[in-house]
């Protein structure tokens, strides 16, 4: 819960100053001033990281097929590696300023188209993902702050826990190899039966089938984290007069947990479900790996391997810029949430 | 007294007859849609591919990175495979031994200075669109080659000897050579159609992924980048048509899941398996296994005390290692068929030399008088030999120099850290301390640019012609002190290896030409620049319940994909009963069960929530 005083705080130190009426342009002028600071601080560190990397693409390449001096010194010069670090650097700037994020070694093609084809599996994957966990882990965190210390309570927190605490990895091939390899449920990897072409009869569903595997991985790894915040700020909730007052006028009790308990106790969930958006993306690396989901976190372990620089950089630089953009949203909209942040 | 729910805009409805009811749906869709195994047999699943599967399609699971399909561009492995199916080039490696067979030429034959190339193409030869092949189109592909550096990105290396092309007729390409060459000049390069590829204005940028028009046994169709590769066979490849309608290649990040994508009837052949993946393979109705023997050899590289090509020393390389005495002792303290049955389950070939027992024609044979095998007591003498006496501690010292060795190895491979514990322990035995610096690739492959090491583990993928792996080893070709310059085996250098070199580089006689490659790797073998281990195998395995009939590379206990040559799905066809007697058996049946009771249970609990919900707090206490 401390993270969650954060923009609180912040938001004290804001209207602190004399002048309280411009209190939310200074809010949001300082906040996006910040994300902007932490934006040029990964494209910075985006083009430094990697070059400081040990290995030599080239040398890479020139171990897994007959090459000459002269033909790594022709990749190095496409590659544009034969520049000194600072004018490459100086390139990547301007690259970037005009929505340029170089060429990828591998694949040949402009990064930025790259990253936009690879973006909507992703979206999808993650998309799905994200609403699901979302969904369930509030609704299970709600009932089981109103029960507290039920067996349901007990089952819900306990599952999610231990589904928390698996590592991702192992859960999805567990999960392939059960309902993949064994009982053949669900295709063991990929989008899209090969061939199958959008629009085809059967397209939608054969997309959904390629789909449970990854999302259900996906869910139960990240669900408890919903469950426990809505169990705890409902729990904070339970106790207060209001919902006295409620009970007094003989209200059934589901209707005072929906109607007074739950819209108070989903303040912090909404702050968390931003927050963590971005972090979901970036775990959809582990997963879109096990399944061979065609999608981003696959490019950067392929970029990794390479290690194909302009691409790492950029899968690098739009994770970063989604993070940061998530994390502005989730300050934002806790203080248009919460009045009691509002009047401080 | 109950009064009804208001429904308020605030109102947050936890909706479980609604979960329930889509969870339902769910359960209920998947055996209408999934493709059920049907157990046959008694056990439950049975080993029988998806009924989705089209028998004429052969499905490979990969996880290539395909930069572009583009012949004279493209370097990586799966793309490069893929082309020679797709483009016959004027030679073929054979499959029996490698050595060069017919290609789009159906003979050929060099001057008596071997300067002088000229190729008979065969006759009636024609494009998968049917315009005729001519000798036109080597000579438009060649000299793209020649004339543009960036087109000669792949192969450029294969055309820098190459003087001036003619085409006299329309079956006869005459090449001239710079200087007298012994290896083929018209294996390796694919030969593509001039009347297609002249038509093209930016040859670099060309990705070629759809509709390829080609010569070889496969043609691209089309391409899904990270997702899948379609390919249909070429009913004109000149030594006839492939027995079934195409290729697919199917994209799987991961082994495991080819593994089990194989197990589903997914895919119907995988490759690159580890020996524990194989053993839990074997056994499984209706996939086999097989252990090809490769064209990689495995070795320990070790620092000669690295010189630039002028004679300047660089790097941090142990001086015992300049003495020939400790390099041969640490490859007779070594145990290499021990090492071998540990740590890759004996699924390899002890090496003898860098060029692969799948090449017999080049390959240092394991009787050889030069070979020597596991001798500690040999190993001692030559110390004792040449001065390094045990310390207090059992190890060597000379000169106040203590015989300390660091081996790096990649901290991921687990052959390599395993391995190198096994040769720290033998390597103790006679008084050497081996110093272990596991790490990861990229900082090995930078610090042995660098000279910054003693040994490391290394390794090769060598084709069928030796004369490039041999090349490799030259003084000329070690790199300078920053890494830069050439790419060399093992920054070795031998003035009488250069000049056997220079010999077999010309020498056309075949028999004499491997005489003098058997007396290079001799040489190469006593001043022991590496310690050759093995040959490891490729594990592979397929659905033999579905197809069969792959010819393997050497065709005795061969390979069957990534070979040097398009035999391996060249021959593959459909296994004539695949018994489709059954998408009715009860499998279907066990799915329906499963999502009607999945349907009543949810609908149980549905309602047992409803009915709580409804209830106050007051009649619960």
């Amino acid at each position: 819960m401390t993270e969650l005083l954060t923009p609180e705080e912040a938001v004290r130190e804001e209207e602190d100053g004399p002048r309280g009426g411009s209190s939310f342009w200074r809010y949001l002028a300082t906040k996006i001033g910040g994300s902007a600071i932490s934006l040029v601080m990964v494209v910075v560190l985006g083009f430094f990281a990697f070059r400081v990397l040990p290995g030599d693409p080239v040398r890479k390449i020139a171990q897994e097929r007959p090459m000459s001096p002269e033909q790594m010194d022709e990749l190095r010069r496409q590659y544009g590696l034969d520049k000194p670090l600072i004018a490459q650097f100086w390139d990547y700037l301007v690259n970037i300023v005009t929505g340029n994020l170089g060429e990828s070694y591998v694949y040949r093609e402009s990064v930025s188209t790259l990253i936009g084809q690879y973006l909507w599996p992703t979206l999808l994957l993650t998309g799905t993902a994200a609403i699901l966990a979302i969904t369930l882990g509030l609704w299970l965190g709600q009932r089981a702050g109103w029960k507290h210390g039920s067996l349901f309570d007990k089952i819900a927190s306990g599952t999610s826990l231990v589904l928390w605490s698996v590592p991702t990895f192992w859960l999805a091939l567990i999960l392939l190899m059960v309902f993949g390899g064994t009982l053949r449920w669900f295709p063991t990897g990929g989008m899209v039966t090969p061939g199958m072409r959008p629009g085809d009869p059967g397209y939608v569903l054969d997309v959904a089938m390629h789909l449970v595997l990854p999302v259900v991985t996906m869910v139960a790894v990240v669900f408890a984290q919903y469950l426990m915040v809505m169990r705890a700020s409902l729990l904070d909730e339970k106790s207060a007069d209001y919902l006295t007052t409620a009970r007094a006028k003989g209200l059934r009790d589901d209707l005072v947990r929906r109607r007074h308990a739950v819209p108070n106790a989903l303040l912090p969930a909404v702050t968390l479900v931003f927050m963590h958006i971005g972090g979901l993306i970036a775990g959809a690396v582990t997963v879109e790996t096990v399944f061979s989901w065609p999608g981003l976190g696959k490019l950067t372990y392929e970029a990794i391997s390479g290690p194909d620089l302009p691409l790492l950089q950029g899968t690098f630089v739009v994770f970063s810029a989604i993070i940061i953009v998530f994390n502005l949203i989730a300050d934002l909209i806790y203080r248009q949430l919460d009045p009691r942040v509002r009047r401080a | 007294m109950v009064v009804p729910p208001r429904t308020s805009p605030r109102s947050w409805r936890a909706p479980a007859g609604i979960v329930a009811a889509g969870l339902a749906a769910c359960l209920a869709l998947v055996p209408a849609s999934a493709s059920f195994a049907n157990p046959a047999q008694a056990q439950g699943v049975a080993a029988e591919a998806s009924d989705a599967a089209d028998p004429s399609i052969f499905r490979i699971a990969t996880a290539g990175f395909v930069d572009t399909f583009n012949p004279f561009i493209s370097i990586y492995l799966t793309p490069t495979n893929i082309i020679r199916y797709m483009y016959e080039s004027l030679v073929q490696n054979a499959s029996e031994d490698g050595e060069p067979t017919a290609g789009l030429a159906e003979d050929w034959e060099s001057s008596e200075d071997g300067t002088e190339w000229t190729f008979t193409l065969h006759e009636g030869l024609e494009w998968s669109d049917g315009e005729p092949i001519t000798s036109e189109d080597p000579k438009w592909t060649y000299e793209q080659m020649m004339q543009d550096p960036v087109l000669g990105t792949a192969n450029g290396s294969l055309v820098s000897n190459f003087e001036s092309l003619e085409a006299p007729d329309e079956r006869t390409l005459v090449i001239h050579l710079k200087s007298p060459q012994a290896s083929n000049p018209g294996l390796e390069i694919p030969v593509v159609p001039k009347h297609v590829w002249s038509e093209i204005d930016d040859i670099a940028e060309y990705p070629n992924d759809a509709d390829v028009v080609g010569s070889g046994p496969y043609l691209l169709k089309s391409y899904s980048a990270n997702q899948s590769i379609e390919l249909v066979a070429n009913p004109k490849f000149w030594r006839g048509g492939p027995k079934i309608d195409g290729i697919q290649y199917i994209y799987y990040t991961n082994p495991d899941a080819q593994i089990q994508a194989l197990r589903a009837g997914e895919v119907d052949f995988v490759t690159g398996l580890t020996s524990t993946q194989m053993e839990a393979l074997e056994g499984t109705e209706g996939i086999t296994t097989h252990a090809g023997q490769g064209r990689r050899f495995t070795s320990i590289s070790i620092n000669p005390g690295s010189e630039t090509p002028d004679g300047v020393a660089y790097g941090t390389g142990s001086a015992a290692l300049k003495e020939v005495e400790v390099r041969q002792a640490l490859r007779l303290g070594i145990d290499v068929e021990t090492l071998m049955n540990q740590v890759l389950d004996g699924q390899g070939t002890v090496a003898t030399s860098f060029i692969p027992a799948a090449f017999p024609t080049w390959h240092l044979p394991d009787d050889d008088e030069a070979i020597v095998s596991y001798d500690p007591d040999a190993a001692t003498a030559l110390l004792d030999g040449a001065g390094w006496v045990p310390g207090a501690d059992g190890i060597r010292e000379k000169d106040g120099q203590r015989l300390t060795i660091r081996l790096l190895a990649d901290a991921e491979d687990i052959t390599e850290t395993d391995g190198a514990e096994y040769i720290a322990g033998w390597l103790k035995e006679i008084g050497v301390e081996i110093d272990v610096e596991a790490t990861d690739s990229d900082t090995i492959d930078a610090r042995t640019s660098v000279g910054d090491y003693d040994m490391y583990f290394s390794g090769w993928s060598v084709n069928p012609d030796p004369d490039y792996q041999l090349g490799i080893n030259l003084c000329s070709t070690r790199p300078d002190a920053e890494g830069n310059g050439g790419t060399s085996q093992d920054a070795w250098c031998n003035p009488e290896f250069d000049r056997l070199y220079a010999e077999q580089h010309s020498e056309l006689d075949v028999d004499k030409r491997a005489e003098l490659v058997h007396e290079m790797l001799r040489l190469h073998y006593t001043d022991v620049a590496q310690i050759t281990l093995w040959y490891g195998k490729s594990l592979e395995a397929y659905r033999s319940d579905r197809f069969d009939g792959f010819t393997l590379m050497p065709e005795q206990d061969g390979i069957i994909a990534n070979q040097a040559g398009y035999w391996g799905y060249l021959t593959v066809e459909p296994v004539a009963e695949v018994s489709d007697a059954a998408a009715t058996g009860d499998g279907g049946m066990t799915g329906v069960w499963i999502g009607i009771g999945a349907v009543v249970v949810l609908g149980a609990v549905a309602a047992i929530l409803i009915v709580r919900r409804r209830k106050s707090a007051d009649e619960r206490e």
